[in-house]
């Protein structure tokens, strides 16, 4: 075959150019350890994903150490959860499938970029460095409101970071001159045991108690109120614990002025 | 050869045949090309990419996989 | 004694001309969509519902990608095969079968599409152009698709039979280099369509009749991938045939070589297939070994139109000199700027190659994370079947149009100025769009104002990147009003004898320069199907093994303008839960 000697050099630098972006991708994977969504997710029935324990709860999760776990439920036309905060310095494995049609999981302005189809879960593992807040938004047409379909990721401080979540049980009401309790749960979703102080303000008073509570655990605080201290009303009350807060309203009521019969 | 192949160009000034033909003028510009290509891949690569904020990572463990 | 096309091949010249206006039809629509589209997404004036814009997406996708497309790949390669063995089709009425099979599919899609405007009936394909499940359309939809690409597969035939009975007088000769170029298409449109026909005739169609309950999404969706690459070279091919074998012509000179121009289309044979998967670098369930096996051969695949390339230039340089261009450079000013044809096709091969740049980057698996769903992508096909596709087509119309009906061209200057324009106008949509992707704005999206966060650009500004995409739909639908009207204002022109006629270019090195092995096109099938089952069993296999062939039980979603409510309120409270 007669080929020019200008088109055979090109062919060659053809050739030489094609290696040289194969090489440089391959490089990717390598020196940076870039890796694509593959099939360690597995599969999965989207009619059970509420039972599943990846997605029954999805959320952020604290596996040890700077690693997070994150599962999220794409559906049209929201994430759940809808917004996602990690800390700085933390490696996070992604895992997100599809309710219904098939989404992406996309942080705007970032490389975390991947399909969420339904029957799979995509599973990433993504390092954060720097805190920054980034927008999530699907970039697979999934429906007529599929433009409104976005989330947030919030990577903060590390000092900023907890998985803390505070929560009271407390009567609606209580007899004016007896005692009633109200119970502040205080719930670790980190590895590592917290050290705090729980905190009830009612009315004006105020009680603390230094809680400890471990890894992956939950610590109940059980705070006595007078209620004669208080007075008959509506008192609010608010529980606060490791930056964490719940609150109520608590009726003093007092029975002997002819009340209900319900007591 | 075919009636299908005649040449009727009206500016035509004369006839370079197969033997006679470099094509000096589309090496340089495939070249100028070429030097694009390559200068763009890789700011596209280790600048676009790389510099993009936080990236999907992972150890390249398994090549093909069955289940 | 005027030997124009419709001269030599009068039956044949009436279907071409049908289908062409078919293409001219399916592109006006498309291409007005397409403004209405750029307008909106870009803020600048909206007068339709959000919900209805993707509507107004699959029927641009559909009409542009399917159907504009295949109407002009049919008339060329009919043309082509007529031609370059100078005998007729075997059988007209066979092809006027199944032009008029394309036309019903098409008008079934077209109906389809545009019910979803109409809140009351309850017919729609709010799918786009890739129809994923579990997004459903009515069944007319998937219907009127197999019925447009049965129609294609008997063009094949009709192609095939005319060259046996070509070969059957001529057993010693090769085979042209235009019906080479038809064939080899045909050969790998016949392999890549049965995906695509796998995942409608036996998922996707009696799914959406009810026959069945559930599909496998990620099944059907790499089914279509199968289909969805190798596509593009269907388009891409015709362009190169116009390349290869009229605009060395129109430069004035020879087809630089006959033999490697049989190369580059044996290799598109190969690999327009097996490489699929490099449209699902991001997918679950597929491994990242077959994601890398899809990139190399993407990536080989990118030296047939890189030899396509110097080979173009090297003829168009042929020419130039023929005609008097002398120095390094200088000659390209000695090239036909002032027609029409020549310019318009030079743009788009120009163009084209800016699209290869944006080309290779999509080729890269990991580099995908930064592009992939992004408006980059659209700009790169914007390029590539928007311009080098599309603008050929239509700078090839100038030629073909009196060929057909021997009339002239009603207005060469009109014709100039369309080509150009329509080369400006895509300059500014398309470097908007690509630099935009670089931030993420997303494609496929009605409204990519987001409330919780905005977009930040390294390098200018959104409103800036609206604005070009703006401005450069507007210039292309300037340029598409000028095209429609120069086509309609020469089919009322009088007949006329100053027809040039009808030949394609001769080439420097031709066929006897071209080893025989590469018309030998049972063993070139026989390689593509290989590479395509080495390329697709094993990730099938996989897809099938953990979702199973129809799927866990997955239904039909149709989220379209009609929100039902009551599905509304369940899916929160699945939420919520």
């Amino acid at each position: 075959m007669n080929i020019h000697t200008y088109e055979k050099a090109w062919l060659i630098a053809s050739m030489a150019l094609i290696v040289g972006f194969i090489a440089t991708v391959t490089y990717g994977a390598v020196g940076p350890g870039i890796a694509m969504i593959d099939d360690d997710g597995g599969s999965i029935d989207p009619d059970t994903i509420n039972d599943d324990e990846r997605f029954s709860d999805p959320g952020v999760t604290h596996v040890g150490g700077n690693e997070y776990e994150a599962t999220v439920v794409a559906q049209a036309w929201l994430y759940t959860p809808s917004e996602i905060t990690v800390p700085a310095n933390s490696t996070v494995t992604f895992y997100v499938t599809s309710r219904d049609v098939t989404h992406s999981f996309t942080v705007a302005g970032t490389n975390v970029n991947t399909m969420v189809v339904p029957g799979e879960v995509s599973q990433m593992t993504v390092k954060f460095d720097e805190p920054g807040e980034y927008g999530i938004l699907c970039n697979e047409y999934c429906g007529a409101q599929h433009h409104t379909m976005e989330g947030k990721l919030n990577v903060v401080p590390e000092d900023e970071f907890d998985l803390t979540e505070v929560s009271a049980e407390a009567p609606n009401e209580a007899q004016f001159g007896n005692e009633t309790t109200i119970t502040a749960t205080v719930s670790n979703g980190m590895q590592d045991e917290i050290e705090t102080t729980a905190t009830l303000e009612v009315g004006d008073q105020t009680r603390e108690q230094d809680v400890t509570v471990p890894g992956n655990g939950n610590e109940d605080v059980e705070f006595t109120v007078d209620t004669t201290e208080l007075g008959t009303g509506d008192h609010d009350w608010t529980v606060t614990g490791d930056g964490h807060e719940d609150s109520g309203t608590l009726s003093v009521t007092d029975d002997s002025e002819g009340g209900d019969d319900d007591a | 050869m075919s009636s299908g192949t005649r040449q009727d160009d009206p500016n035509h000034v004369h006839t370079i045949d197969h033997e006679e033909y470099d094509p000096i003028g589309t090496a340089i510009l495939i070249g100028i090309y070429f030097v694009i290509l390559v200068l763009l891949w890789l700011f596209m690569y280790f600048v676009e990419f790389l510099g993009n904020g936080p990236t999907v990572i992972g150890v390249v463990l398994t090549v093909v996989g069955l289940t | 004694m005027r030997n124009a096309y419709v001269d030599q091949f009068p039956e044949e010249a009436r279907v071409i001309k049908a289908a062409f206006w078919s293409s001219f039809i399916a592109l006006t629509i498309g291409g007005t969509l397409g403004l209405i589209q750029a307008l909106h997404r870009t803020d600048v004036f909206r007068f339709i519902e959000s919900p209805d814009y993707y509507t107004v997406l699959t029927a641009h996708g559909v009409l542009l990608a399917i159907t504009f497309t295949i109407f002009f790949l049919v008339g060329i390669f009919t043309w082509a095969v007529t031609t370059s063995l100078e005998r007729s089709i075997v059988d007209i009425r066979f092809t006027w079968g199944w032009y008029t099979m394309m036309v019903i599919g098409s008008v079934l899609v077209t109906i389809t599409i545009f019910s979803g405007f109409v809140d009351s009936i309850q017919i729609n394909a709010d799918v786009l152009f890739t129809f994923y499940a579990p997004l459903e359309a009515h069944p007319a939809f998937y219907i009127g698709l197999v019925l447009f690409v049965v129609g294609s597969w008997l063009a094949g035939v009709d192609w095939f039979r005319t060259w046996f009975a070509w070969r059957s007088e001529h057993s010693d000769e090769r085979i042209p280099l235009p019906t080479f170029m038809v064939l080899t298409t045909t050969l790998f449109w016949y392999i890549c369509t049965f995906g695509v026909a796998l995942s409608i005739l036996v998922f996707l169609l009696p799914w959406s009749l009810g026959i069945i309950d559930s599909v496998n999404p990620l099944l059907t969706r790499t089914l279509f991938w199968y289909f969805g690459h190798a596509v593009v070279y269907f388009w891409l091919m015709p362009t190169y045939v116009l390349w290869y074998v009229m605009l060395p012509k129109f430069s004035g000179g020879k087809l630089f070589s006959d033999p490697l121009a049989r190369v580059v289309f044996v290799l598109f044979l190969l690999l327009s297939t097996p490489l699929g998967i490099h449209h699902q670098y991001l997918d679950p369930g597929i491994a990242e070994g077959y994601k890398y096996i899809a990139m190399t051969n993407t990536m080989f695949l990118l030296l047939p139109s890189l030899l396509t390339a110097f080979t173009v230039v090297a003829s168009m340089e042929h020419g130039a000199r023929q005609r008097g261009g002398k120095g390094y450079l200088n000659w390209l000013t000695a090239l036909p700027w002032r027609n029409p044809v020549f310019t318009g096709m030079a743009l788009s091969g120009l163009m084209f190659a800016a699209a290869g740049f944006s080309g290779m980057i999509n080729a890269g698996m990991n580099i995908n994370y930064l592009v992939h769903n992004t408006w980059w992508v659209v700009g790169h096909f914007h390029l590539t079947v928007g311009t080098a596709v599309a603008l050929t087509f239509m700078s090839a119309s100038y030629w073909f149009l009196p060929q057909l009906t021997g009339k002239e061209l009603w207005n060469r200057s009109v014709a100039l100025t369309q080509v150009v324009l329509w080369f400006i106008g895509m300059t500014f949509m398309s470097n908007a769009m690509h630099r935009s992707g670089l931030f993420g704005m997303p494609r496929r999206t009605a409204e990519p104002q987001y409330q919780g966060f905005e977009f930040e650009p390294a390098v200018g500004t959104v409103g800036e990147i609206n604005a070009q995409v703006a401005l450069g739909a507007v210039l292309l639908t300037v340029s598409l009003i000028l095209f429609l009207l120069n086509m309609i204002m020469t089919s009322f022109n009088s007949t006329s004898d100053n027809i040039p006629d009808n030949t394609y270019a001769d080439t420097l090195s031709g066929p006897e320069d071209s080893p025989d092995i590469l018309d030998n096109l049972t063993l070139w099938v026989a390689i593509a199907v290989t590479l395509v089952i080495i390329a697709y069993t094993l990730p099938l296999a996989s897809i099938v093994d953990s979702g199973g062939l129809f799927g866990p039980g997955i239904d039909g979603y149709q989220l379209t303008i009609k929100i039902n409510p009551t599905l509304v309120l369940e899916s929160l409270q699945e939420g919520i839960r």
